[in-house]
């Protein structure tokens, strides 16, 4: 079993980390959420639409982004947002404008007519980006963005989550990056074994832990998942 | 090799291997029809016709060149590019591995029914069960040597190769191309003994002419040993040919369908998609065709359009075309079979991150990929078919128990392919590798890929056989209810025949979409 009796309400705007070791089941929690995966029991609300039963008005909602997203490598960076703007329903007036705008303020303008394939890891997760907000959606779900990234890039990265989070867009958040939790998610549910093992802000985690007031949340985190607790206690 | 080996054989793998052998003694009873079809074309009406042979392993060949321009005939998996080519192993050891390694799956599937065909012919001609074992042989280093020609082919096909490379690389497609429906040709009457002279000396004429040789007693002699010899030779030019090319640049040669392990000549290029005023669909059909034009993919397609066009060309001038309309169509169905990589490829190629946290439907979104993966080879066919078919249709004019079969299998030959590519595209939603194997290991893509092939082939054949039957029973139907009959059949029949196309498609198709959905890796 993958995940055990999860259950959580994140609220409009709110953002929102998820975080744990690795097989936790933190991806499989923002599959789920995404409609990737089918939940065996539950259910998953986006808004008032059901991702299960009413998918496509659900993911019209959504901007996901996977780990290691692997984009149309045959295609230049503006065929495929362009492509990608719209499946995702961007009105044809607005989708050129939002493509120069998004590729300004990442700094790939020069790129907009190179293969996907020929650029670095770092520009291909910033296109990836780009693809996941072209349709201004108004929950945002990132799994494990910051992975494997050149620092200039995780900066730029980061500046772009907290743009987004300013305005108001609902993003969870999954990473193993802690600073990036602590800093920019107002709530955080530690995962552990397919199980919910606390949620709340920081400082309510750091109650729940026994630790001090200004432990760090790597302290906190590795408190809390070496202790195995039959509820998850929730803040 | 041995941990490469290691996965296959796995409970599911011995199934899929017992349904194989089951499958391929299917398989031989349709062969061993379309051979005595081919012998009696080529004027020998008593025991073994060994250019008939030569022309039923000539279009083995052709299954096997074609899987070579699709890309097939040396698969890497992005596990090899980590491991394998960053150790330091010769590329030529690891060459010479893969091609064993399909050369293993080819023996295990191949050589039972081979053997059974040779026994039977053994026992026709009471020669020892030796010499049908030796046949069976000289026949599977014929499959090996079509294993590495497709692999060369596939070789050949890399973006690293410097410009004078290219021009013999270009040369040795068009002569690989020639060469290989050059041994159909002799269906067709009063070609010119040079190209049979010419096609006893390739590999698919000599493995035929020592094969025939063993089981029908007829050994010995200068001759028969300069055919071994040269059908050895064969062997070792295609060998060395792959160790050569391998050699340098191993991983340069081959495309790798990893996220940003495929070559593009032009890293800049124009942008094409515009989305203005167009639909969706449109815009998934236009994306496609720009990977399809920007990859070799577009090249796959073009090739495996000239391979149907051919055979269906020297198919209607042999004659054959008109007495055989089913075996026409069985032996489109095979080498449309493989040809259908094109339209099979489509989840290497898609990101299904992208479509499945979209809103669009994923059965509508594969079948806009099916009309922009198979139209093109559909709409290339259909100006051949008419080519073809008016010359047909008019000879048989006096002969209406043939014309109604002939006038079914026209549009046949554009529904089997239809039904074949999506049938394909099933497959590959169901089994096929997507952008990211994390999910799938190496090992358990090769026992998926073991699956998807026999049950593609067999769902395929299944599919089709509707078509293939209702040619084989016209002429039967008009002898009943009479030549008055004809033009109502005629239309009845082909109406019928379009619709389960149309139906099958659509029901191919509707099952790739789900399997999509319900797919968890990305």
């Amino acid at each position: 079993m993958a995940l055990d009796n999860v259950s959580l309400k994140i609220a409009s705007g709110e953002v929102f980390g998820l975080l744990g070791p690795n097989g936790a089941g933190k991806s499989t929690i923002l599959k789920i959420m995404v409609g990737i995966l089918r939940p065996t029991t539950g259910t998953i609300r986006l808004g008032e639409h059901d991702i299960v039963t009413d998918p496509e008005k659900a993911k019209k909602l959504i901007g996901y982004l996977p780990e290691n997203p692997s984009l149309y490598t045959g295609l230049t960076t503006l065929e495929f947002l362009q492509f990608v703007g719209k499946i995702r329903g961007v009105a044809d007036d607005l989708l050129d404008q939002k493509i120069s705008d998004s590729l300004k303020s990442f700094g790939l303008e020069e790129k907009r007519n190179s293969l996907v394939g020929s650029l670095s890891k770092g520009m291909k997760q910033k296109v990836a980006l780009i693809a996941t907000s072209l349709h201004s959606p108004s929950v945002l779900v990132l799994d494990e963005p910051l992975t494997a990234l050149d620092p200039k890039t995780r900066v730029s990265v980061k500046d772009w989550i907290g743009n987004q989070t300013k305005r108001g867009v609902t993003t969870i958040l999954s990473t193993h990056d802690l600073d990036v939790a602590q800093t920019h998610a107002g709530r955080i549910a530690i995962i552990d074994h397919g199980k919910i093992v606390a949620v709340g802000d920081v400082e309510s985690l750091r109650r729940l832990a026994n630790t001090a007031s200004d432990a760090r949340l790597e302290d906190v985190f590795l408190r809390l998942t070496e202790e195995k607790g039959e509820e998850p206690a929730r803040h | 090799m041995r941990y490469w080996v290691k996965g296959r054989f796995t409970k599911g793998a011995i199934l899929g291997l017992v349904v194989g052998e089951a499958f391929s003694v299917v398989f031989i009873l349709f062969g061993s029809s379309t051979y005595l079809s081919f012998s009696n074309r080529v004027g020998l009406s008593t025991g073994l016709s060994e250019v008939a042979l030569s022309i039923l392993l000539a279009l083995f060949l052709v299954g096997l060149i074609q899987s070579g321009f699709n890309g097939s005939g040396l698969p890497v998996s992005s596990s090899d590019v980590d491991y394998v080519f960053t150790s330091p192993v010769p590329p030529r050891e690891v060459f010479a591995a893969k091609v064993l390694l399909n050369s293993l799956t080819t023996v295990l599937f191949g050589f039972p029914p081979i053997l059974v065909l040779y026994l039977r012919f053994s026992a026709y001609y009471h020669t020892p069960w030796p010499a049908a074992l030796l046949a069976g042989l000289v026949t599977l280093i014929f499959l090996v040597i079509g294993l590495l020609l497709s692999a060369d082919i596939t070789l050949s096909l890399g973006h690293g190769l410097g410009e004078r490379k290219k021009l013999w690389r270009n040369i040795f497609i068009v002569l690989v191309m020639v060469l290989s429906l050059l041994p159909i040709t002799l269906l067709i009457p009063g070609i010119p003994s040079g190209i049979g002279e010419v096609a006893r000396v390739l590999p698919n004429g000599l493995a035929a002419a020592v094969s025939v040789g063993l089981v029908s007693g007829t050994t010995g002699g200068l001759a028969y040993l300069a055919d071994v010899s040269l059908l050895f030779a064969w062997l070792g030019g295609v060998l060395i040919l792959g160790v050569r090319m391998s050699r340098q640049h191993f991983y340069d040669l081959l495309e790798v369908s990893v996220p940003g392990g495929e070559k593009f000549d032009k890293p800049n290029q124009v942008s094409r998609l515009d989305p203005r005023g167009k639909s969706i669909w449109s815009i998934v059909r236009l994306k496609e065709k720009i990977l399809i034009s920007r990859t070799r993919e577009a090249r796959a397609q073009f090739i495996s359009a000239v391979f149907l066009s051919g055979f269906m060309i020297i198919y209607a001038l042999s004659g054959s075309f008109s007495s055989s309309p089913t075996s026409f169509l069985f032996i489109l169905f095979i080498i449309g079979s493989f040809g259908s990589g094109t339209a099979s490829r489509w989840i290497e190629k898609e990101r299904l991150w992208i479509l499945k946290s979209s809103p669009v439907s994923m059965r509508r979104y594969v079948k806009e990929v099916y009309r922009a993966r198979g139209a093109p080879l559909l709409l290339y066919l259909v100006p051949v078919i008419v080519a073809v078919g008016v010359p047909l249709v008019l000879g048989e004019l006096s002969q209406p128990s043939l014309l109604l079969g002939v006038i079914l299998a026209l549009p046949g030959a554009l529904e089997i392919a239809s039904i074949t590519m999506a049938g394909g595209m099933f497959f590959a939603s169901k089994y096929g590798q997507s952008s990211t194997d994390d999910i799938l290991s190496s090992q358990q893509q090769e026992l998926a890929d073991i699956r998807r092939f026999l049950f593609q082939t067999i769902i395929n054949l299944v599919m089709v056989s509707p078509v293939i039957l209702l040619v084989f029973v016209s002429e039967t139907l008009v002898t009943i209810l009479g030549s008055g009959y004809l033009p109502i059949l005629a239309i009845g029949l082909v109406t019928v025949s379009i619709a389960f196309t149309v139906l099958s498609i659509n029901f191919l198709l509707n099952k790739a979409g789900d399997a999509v959905s319900k797919r968890e890796d990305l």
